[in-house]
């Protein structure tokens, strides 16, 4: 099952004088239970083209299909509402909530969406034990590492079961041992709860870890492999 | 859950929030505070008016207020009182009769308004008798005979009733207000001497005294030669029911002091029946009816009814007498309102800043709320409560100090005599006892809200400007 389609999609900034084709006509597609990394060198355009299949950004050309939905045809505050309902981001830093506690970090978005408390608090508890933090569902993310400030991203990701999850550079600030362990997580998340990965980086851990490895130079496609582990 | 972060936030920067809330807690506790003062005098000549002089509602002959003449009686005084007893809200009611006179002694005269009264009803009614200055007698004490005469203090200094002399007593009561020793030095040459007016007491110390001295202790100095020769007596000039000049002598029973100097320099007050007696009025006519209400709230809706009732005759409230103390009350709440929207405006400024300083130093983090979800409502909702938070926690707080600060000093008072010799003249008295209505608070809660909401909408149009991608790339 398709769960993203992108049809020969273009976007380029006029910012500056000369013209920036970020992304520079790309056809792909991510299936359900996908564990994707994009890699590239850096100005190729991994990031331009996350932000486009979460529906942070519209493309100048093409077309971007994400579970049913053609994302140019959105308003903004309906994008807004997609990427709650479908999306789960995480970031390279800045993806917590200061004020709140790890536990409510990861019901944040079942907040917004209304869950009620009962399912909210089951749901938040399965996924801080599956990021093997539920022993600190009450620290700030000041109180916690980098890498357990991603895991809690991960699990706030996922609570909400999105159709995927797009994550960029989501170990650039690690530790390779809290590298590992949060790809550890990942992995096993993606087997057992079939959420699809797509993910953007630089990491040679990350990619030994992935699938299907895509490769893009400047705004294009070169190479999209799938790797078999054993 | 968007109202629990937005509280959080708020206390993110406690140094910042802290600063605002203490300007707003200020801010309101002094605006609060000043207008409680200033309504002390109007609530004050509001009390003096209906309680001292007026009541709350009277009825007249039609044409009694225009001329005063003795013939213009209420014809039917039983029906007036029978309307007034059975009207809601009606607590007391009491007769009068009036007629213009001169008053006059040996030495001076003056136009007067003398008022005959039931001495029973009125001690029930009204508060006038607790006016009385201390020394000069008694309110128509037990043993006063019919030719009494309550009187003001203006009038007695008009009649030359009043006197300044520095006797020794007076000098030892100057001493034990603690005047200067040497000031009392220099007085002692008008040791005994009279002084039939205030004027010529002060043009004799004045050239005995510094400016600084004067300035210090004259105060002092007049009251400590104030003197009044118990017994009195003093004539009342006035015309009878046929139009023949008529009087008699009457005995000062005591001396009244108010706030105001008309009321003070016009009224005199003697015992109904000798009155009735002089002017051979029957007994059973009244000039005047006047009725008390269980509550002054009552009588903007009383009035009418008694009004209704009373077709042929004229029927006011004090509202309609003093207009101008009346209108101060109709729309007192608004004046203050309007002073707390100015206050709270130069208090909005500090909201607008610190809120716009919270939302440029979170640019990162709205930009990861709208990412993942947040849409724009909510954002725009957290940071205006982050902003109402500011402002109702520092108008609480002011509200708070200033509902204890005006208890305490509402009950022991502020005395402003020392600096405002003026203001008695206008019958607001010196001495204050700060008050402000319960319902003002009500008002102050919505206003100190709404400047929670206008502080915010610049800062929250800022947060909503940013775009998530550059928000999350920005450096
Ligand atoms: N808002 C923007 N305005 C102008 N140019 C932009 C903007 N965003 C990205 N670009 C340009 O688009 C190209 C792709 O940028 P992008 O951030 O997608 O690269 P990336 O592959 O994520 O790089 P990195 O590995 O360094 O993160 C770059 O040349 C960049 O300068
Ligand atoms: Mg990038």
């Amino acid at each position: 099952m398709k769960v993203v389609e992108i049809n020969d999609v273009f976007r380029t900034y006029h910012d500056t004088e000369v013209e920036v084709k970020a992304v520079n006509g790309v056809t792909l597609s991510f299936e359900k239970g996908d564990f994707a990394v994009i890699v590239g060198p850096s100005g190729s355009g991994k990031t331009t083209l996350l932000n486009l299949i979460g529906g942070l950004d519209q493309p100048t050309g093409g077309e971007i299909i994400v579970a049913g939905h053609r994302l140019s045809e959105l308003r903004p505050s309906e994008l807004i509402d997609f990427r709650m309902e479908h999306v789960g981001f995480v970031f390279q830093s800045y993806n917590l909530i200061p004020v709140l506690t790890a536990e409510e970090n990861v019901g944040f978005i079942l907040s917004l969406q209304k869950w009620p408390k009962e399912k909210r608090k089951a749901r938040t508890q399965e996924m801080l034990s599956a990021v093997g933090l539920s022993d600190r569902h009450k620290s700030r993310p000041s109180q916690l590492s980098g890498g357990q400030q991603q895991r809690v991203a991960v699990a706030r990701a996922l609570a909400a079961r999105p159709e995927f999850i797009l994550a960029d550079e989501p170990t650039a600030n690690l530790d390779s041992k809290s590298a590992e362990t949060l790809l550890d997580i990942m992995v096993k998340l993606n087997k057992d709860e079939k959420m699809t990965f797509i993910f953007s980086t630089h990491d040679i851990r990350v990619m030994k870890r992935a699938r299907r490895v895509i490769t893009l130079e400047d705004g294009r496609v070169v190479s999209d492999e799938k790797v078999n582990h054993r | 859950m968007i109202t629990s972060i937005a509280w959080k936030n708020v206390w993110r920067n406690k140094t910042r929030s802290l600063t605002v809330i203490a300007a707003v807690t200020v801010g309101v506790f002094a605006g609060v505070f000043a207008m409680a003062a200033i309504n002390s005098s109007i609530v004050q000549r509001i009390d003096a008016a209906v309680n001292e002089e007026l009541a709350h509602i009277q009825v007249n002959h039609k044409e009694f207020r225009s001329s005063s003449d003795i013939q213009n009686v209420i014809q039917d005084p039983s029906t007036v009182i029978s309307v007034l007893e059975k009207t809601p809200g009606v607590t007391d009611i009491t007769g009068r009769v009036i007629v213009a006179g001169i008053a006059s002694t040996s030495a001076g005269s003056a136009g007067v308004e003398i008022t005959g009264i039931d001495i029973q009803k009125e001690l029930e009614m009204f508060t006038l008798s607790q006016r009385l200055i201390t020394g000069t007698g008694s309110y128509f004490g037990a043993d006063t005979k019919l030719n009494s005469a309550f009187i003001g203090e203006k009038l007695a200094k008009e009649l030359y009733i009043i006197r300044y002399i520095l006797t020794p007593e007076a000098f030892q009561s100057l001493e034990s207000k603690g005047v200067a020793t040497s000031v009392i030095e220099k007085l002692k040459p008008l040791e005994g001497e009279r002084f039939t007016t205030e004027k010529k007491l002060t043009a004799a110390y004045t050239g005995l005294l510094s400016p600084r001295e004067i300035k210090m202790y004259g105060m002092n100095i007049k009251e400590a030669a104030w003197s009044y020769r118990e017994g009195s007596r003093i004539i009342l000039t006035f015309l009878d029911v046929n139009g023949h000049q008529t009087g008699g002598a009457f005995r000062i029973s005591g001396i009244f002091r108010t706030n105001n100097d008309l009321f003070e320099s016009m009224s005199l007050f003697v015992p109904e029946d000798e009155l009735r007696r002089l002017t051979g009025l029957e007994e059973g006519h009244y000039h005047r009816v006047i009725a008390r209400l269980e509550d002054d709230d009552l009588t903007n809706s009383v009035t009418p009814v008694v009004r209704e009732a009373l077709p042929g005759l004229e029927v006011m409230s004090w509202k309609e007498i003093q207009t101008d103390l009346a209108m101060i009350t109709d729309y007192i709440n608004q004046i203050y309102a309007i002073f707390m929207v100015i206050i709270l405006a130069a208090l909005a400024f500090g909201i607008v800043n610190t809120m716009l300083m919270s939302v440029l130093e979170r640019t990162r983090e709205l930009g990861m709320l709208s990412a993942i979800g947040m849409n724009r409502r909510r954002i725009f909702v957290m940071i205006m409560l982050e902003s109402i938070f500011l402002s109702t926690v520092g108008g609480f707080a002011g509200m708070a100090v200033s509902a204890v600060v005006i208890a305490i000093t509402g009950h022991t008072g502020i005395n402003l005599s020392k600096y405002s010799e003026g203001m008695e003249a206008f019958g607001y008295s010196a001495h204050l006892f700060p008050t402000i209505g319960a319902d003002f608070f009500i008002i102050l809660t919505v206003l100190i809200v709404i400047t929670g909401i206008l502080s915010a909408i610049y800062p929250a149009r800022k947060a909503l400007q940013l775009n998530p991608v550059e928000a999350l790339r920005g450096e």
